[in-house]
């Protein structure tokens, strides 16, 4: 149901660009399209039309569903990294992410090297940036926020530890 | 008043989806100043460097905030000033680098918490895939600010508190 609150509308190609400019800088193969991919389908609901408060008609998932990807992401983005001096406390804290998203007994299991972790918290913050807007709680919304900075902050953790730049990127994704 | 508290009051006062935009774009303004005049002060050799590009990224966290202001329909008109950080934030331009590092991380963490206020209470929810990436941002640069700092710099639930 429309309720004639989306005023966005107004400026969804500015929005689009935006985003895509946005994007366009998050560089790391996979997580390059699904980037893209993302901003894209973005801007194409919101040039669709508006749905209630502001919401792109069609655009929104099921909750359950939207929690399913959630903790996916998450299971992923948990496995334990080797080789890194910073690993268990990383794991500890995926434990408790995973805990706090719902995952119930489900925990990571096999080992991710460096790369292949850092690719994974990558693919998990793009995943819950996106979920953000699909959840209907806000005290959802305000849980999520908190494990994507989590992972964010994992993320320049670990780049750091490893002698890399911690922060290739203004919007923390990669930059190649 | 501290940088966290008058983030903290700013986002208290704002009632609508516009001045909750705008206070995101004034904090990230601050963040810029303030890390040009921590680089231009106090710190020295890789803070110094981080400082500068940290401040770049202030100012591209306010320009996407400003996109979302502008597709509500409303002009931007905010602006932080050097006078905003010279009375929340004089340790980036004293003398002490541990100093500033303090204060930056205290303005990072409330930009966290202000980004998790806009979770709670925006309408316009489309909003938040920007807040979640510029927040992203945000703990990135609290991780850098902490490890410099000699403080752990991860939290398995970072509310920036």
């Amino acid at each position: 149901m429309n309720d004639g609150r989306c005023s966005a509308i107004r400026l969804t190609v500015a929005e689009l660009g935006a985003r895509l400019e946005a994007a366009s800088r998050l560089r790391a193969g996979d997580c390059t399209r699904r980037g893209l991919l993302g901003a894209a389908l973005l801007g194409g609901a919101w040039i669709a039309g508006c749905g209630s408060r502001g919401e792109p008609v069609g655009a929104r998932r099921p909750a359950e569903s939207v929690r399913a990807r959630i903790v996916r992401a998450e299971l992923a983005a948990g496995a334990p990294v080797a080789g890194s001096p910073l690993a268990a406390v990383i794991a500890r804290q995926d434990a408790r992410h995973a805990a706090r998203l719902g995952a119930g007994a489900r925990r990571a299991r096999s080992t991710a090297d460096l790369a292949t972790a850092l690719a994974r918290k990558q693919e998990a913050v793009f995943t819950f940036v996106e979920a953000l807007p699909q959840l209907p709680d806000p005290a959802d919304r305000v849980a999520l926020m908190q494990v994507l900075a989590s992972e964010a902050e994992q993320l320049a953790a670990l780049r750091l530890a490893a002698g890399q730049e911690p922060v290739p990127d203004a919007f923390a994704g990669f930059v190649t | 008043m501290s940088v966290a508290t008058a983030i903290a009051e700013r986002y208290a006062a704002a009632r609508t989806d516009a001045s909750l935009v705008e206070t995101a774009i004034w904090v990230e303004q601050l963040g810029a100043l303030a890390y040009a005049a921590a680089a231009d002060g106090p710190l020295s050799g890789a803070q110094r460097d981080r400082a500068e590009r940290f401040a770049g990224h202030e100012q591209e966290h306010a320009a996407a905030f400003a996109t979302m202001l502008l597709a509500l329909t409303v002009p931007v008109r905010v602006h932080a000033s050097d006078a905003d950080v010279d009375e929340l934030m004089p340790a980036v331009r004293g003398e002490r680098p541990r100093a500033a590092l303090e204060v930056l991380a205290e303005l990072e963490g409330a930009a966290i918490a202000g980004h998790q206020v806009l979770a709670r209470r925006l309408h316009a929810v489309d909003i938040l895939r920007t807040a979640g990436m510029v927040m992203g941002g945000a703990a990135q640069h609290l991780v850098v600010l902490r490890t410099d700092l000699g403080r752990p710099p991860t939290r398995a639930f970072e509310n920036g508190l």
